[in-house]
């Protein structure tokens, strides 16, 4: 069941402690429970940590405990970073303790067979028996911006993002911190479910489609365990918030032993994709792809249908993202008549009013940023913008000298227009319930416009065939979320 | 169903193809007209009934891949013809048979496959795909976990790389795509009704020029 609000959800105190036992954290600076807690640390957790330690009287400048049976209130969350065999005494303690919540990194249970198994058997029976919810094993931790924990291994480097994201493999949380990072984007909560021995990808799909800070859900997904649990949870996620899945291991064939032809066409592949795209979920075609969508989606209004305008001052990306477009369902209608009415005084003789628009230059820099793409976006016939963005400070810069414009003060001047500029589009979207999609090969690293774009919350891609499918994603999200709505 | 219950008393691994049809049949799904009989004289009364050309299939719950086993007569013009056919099928047959089934000939070039397999994890998922032949070279088939409705089975149609066939194709009309729809769905609701049905196909559904569906074939394995 999905949760009506984020804290009935049974795991929020496993993205929300207030307080952490750590367990496995100490002054070895290459353990691996030692670089979870610096970056626990690191990120300004702003609730209590309890390092547990049976020799060491403080661990990273915090008070340790020599077990947990010493503290004086049972923390919201215990946290395990320790050898296999010592994991279910541990497990245990912090069930006498009171203890409800875990997260268990260590490894060598189900995932390496054998006694592992038993061992986990042995690790859900103590859970169970002291009503304890944990994530893991042999996972990777979680991260939730919003409350500066980051409980993983690696530093957080992207923002206090909206991507909510529950992961079967715990590099695609952490590895995507600079990634994400690249584009100004963030996490707002990511699970590594490990083994999913409790807790499993669904019971983290409800709590991100009941978390504020979510706007758009990722899930890298290996193998579904409850598949019917998984499609009615994102059905109920569906008509309020995206869901974006990446699935591997979808190649195998003929897994299936059967009589029919049915039970011989029943890849895995196959069924997955029928399964995500009943449950409303967007299926993407890899990990860059599945994070693309996920920032168009949880920036942008979902396009109200697939006709768009492309514009660009350069003919070759705009005539790429014309074919990409073509290639993802997404119509290019010519401009209405009261369009062109009001473009033709700003567009030059050299330029193009078909679709895409051409504008090649434009006489006034802020024409580009807010009065054509204004008047196109109202035109009636269009759903969207997909918008080819080039300009750089250097180029500003050049040109502010050219006009005689001194060395420094055209640097900042060229800076105050781009920021500028960038404001003017991004709010023309704020405006708009059609999407507007950005895309260049220029980084927020090379330019400080796609930065300020960015940060103004516009969504700008690193190529048009990019920008294209992230419009793609925003039709298709509409039409799968009607589907679901039209059902009874 | 009576049908199904005794299959299972009797401990067969399938329906028949005559005993799939009549369960399909049941569920709304559009079958050939055809009859079971015992006797060469039986079936060219039937194929008179019916109407030539006429085809001739062993029957049985033991024959689950006829064509391959040669038990199968097409394009049966006349009587003798029917006799002939009779007369060679029952000869040819290892397995024990329920009779043979004389059945009316479906004209149409496009062909779909439906069916029905159940996954460990999700449950019952029905598919729709390309059929005939063609329908382990293309592999175009999607599939969804029961129960759905006709919306999603629309989608479904939707989602074939060759549902351009569906539509109105070289002087052909549009099939029709309400009865497709109609079938998936029925067919999941009977895999949430039948437990005990654990794999069901449907290939060829013959669409004619007229588009009208047909399940020519069918097998329900249990």
């Amino acid at each position: 069941m999905t949760p009506s609000s984020i804290e009935e959800s049974v795991i929020h105190p496993i993205a929300n402690p207030r307080s952490i036992a750590f367990f496995g954290a100490s002054n070895n600076f290459t353990a691996m429970g030692t670089a979870i807690m610096g970056s626990i640390l690191s990120l300004g957790y702003k609730g209590n940590l309890y390092p547990i330690h049976p020799k060491e009287e403080t661990v990273q400048g915090i008070q340790a405990f020599k077990q947990v049976s010493d503290l004086a209130h049972a923390p919201d969350l215990a946290f395990i970073v320790l050898p296999t065999k010592i994991v279910c005494q541990t497990l245990e303690a912090c069930g006498q303790k009171g203890i409800r919540h875990a997260i268990i990194v260590s490894a060598g249970f189900n995932e390496v067979g054998g006694d592992g198994k038993a061992l986990q058997n042995k690790l859900t029976a103590i859970a169970d028996k002291y009503g304890i919810r944990f994530l893991g094993p042999n996972c990777i931790g979680v991260v939730n911006s919003h409350q500066n924990l980051n409980a993983t291994f690696l530093p957080y480097e992207a923002s206090k993002g909206f991507i909510g994201m529950a992961s079967q493999s715990g590099s695609f949380i952490t590895q995507m911190f600079s990634y994400m990072a690249r584009f100004g984007i963030g996490f707002s909560t990511g699970f590594s479910v490990g083994n999913e021995a409790n807790v499993d990808i669904v019971d983290c799909m409800e709590y991100l489609g009941a978390c504020p800070h979510t706007k758009v859900i990722a899930l890298y997904i290996e193998s579904i365990r409850r598949g019917r649990a998984f499609i009615e949870a994102a059905k109920a996620i569906i008509p309020h918030k995206p869901i974006v899945a990446f699935y591997v291991g979808g190649s195998e064939e003929g897994g299936r032993a059967g009589f029919s032809h049915t039970g011989a066409l029943a890849g895995p592949d196959p069924l997955y994709n029928g399964v995500f795209r009943q449950s409303g979920i967007i299926r993407a075609r890899s990990i860059e792809e599945m994070f693309d969508l996920c920032y168009a989606l949880g920036a942008s209004p979902p396009a109200p249908g697939n006709r768009v305008i492309i514009q660009t001052h350069s003919g070759g990306p705009g005539a790429v993202a014309a074919d990409a477009c073509g290639r993802n369902g997404i119509k290019l209608p010519p401009l209405s008549p009261k369009t062109l009415e009001k473009l033709m005084p700003l567009v030059p003789h050299t330029g193009s009013m078909a679709n895409p628009v051409d504008l090649t230059f434009s006489k006034n820099p802020l024409d580009f940023f807010q009065t054509i793409p204004g008047i196109l976006l109202e035109d009636e016939n269009t759903d969207g913008l997909l918008v080819y963005f080039l300009a750089s400070p250097g180029m500003i810069q050049v040109a502010l000298k050219g006009m005689g414009v001194p060395g420094d003060q055209a640097e900042e001047q060229a800076n105050a227009i781009i920021t500028q500029q960038a404001h003017a589009i991004a709010n023309l979207q704020k405006g708009s319930p059609k999407p507007i999609i950005g895309y260049s090969f220029l980084t927020r690293d090379d330019s400080l416009l796609i930065r300020a774009l960015q940060d103004a919350g516009m969504v700008v891609l690193p190529s048009p065939e990019r920008g294209a499918r992230a419009m793609w994603a925003l039709t298709e999200y509409k039409r799968l979320k009607e589907k679901l709505l039209a059902s009874t | 169903m009576e049908v199904i219950q005794t299959a299972l008393e009797r401990g067969v691994p399938a329906l028949s193809e005559h005993q799939s049809k009549v369960v399909l049949g049941a569920w709304g799904i559009p079958t050939t007209r055809e009859e079971l009989v015992h006797g060469a004289k039986e079936a060219v009364a039937a194929a008179d009934t019916i109407g030539y050309p006429v085809v001739l299939k062993a029957c049985s719950p033991y024959l689950m891949h006829k064509s391959e086993k040669g038990c199968i007569r097409f394009n049966l013009n006349t009587p003798r013809q029917v006799q002939q056919a009779y007369h060679d099928i029952t000869g040819s047959v290892d397995v024990e048979i329920d009779g043979i089934l004389v059945q009316e000939t479906i004209q149409g070039q496009r062909e779909l496959v439906m069916g029905l397999t159940r996954d460990p994890q999700f449950g019952p998922c029905v598919m729709l795909g390309l059929g005939g032949t063609a329908t382990e070279i293309f592999k175009d088939s999607v599939f969804r976990v029961a129960p759905f409705d006709r919306i999603e089975a629309l989608d479904m149609i939707n989602e074939l790389r060759s549902k351009a066939m569906l539509g109105p194709f070289r002087g052909q009309e549009q099939a029709d795509l309400l009865t497709i729809c109609q079938a998936l769905v029925a067919i999941g609701t009977m895999a949430l009704d039948h437990p005990e049905i654990s794999e069901i196909d449907i290939n060829p559904l013959i669409i004619d020029p007229k588009g009208r569906v047909t399940a020519v074939d069918a097998l329900v394995v249990l």
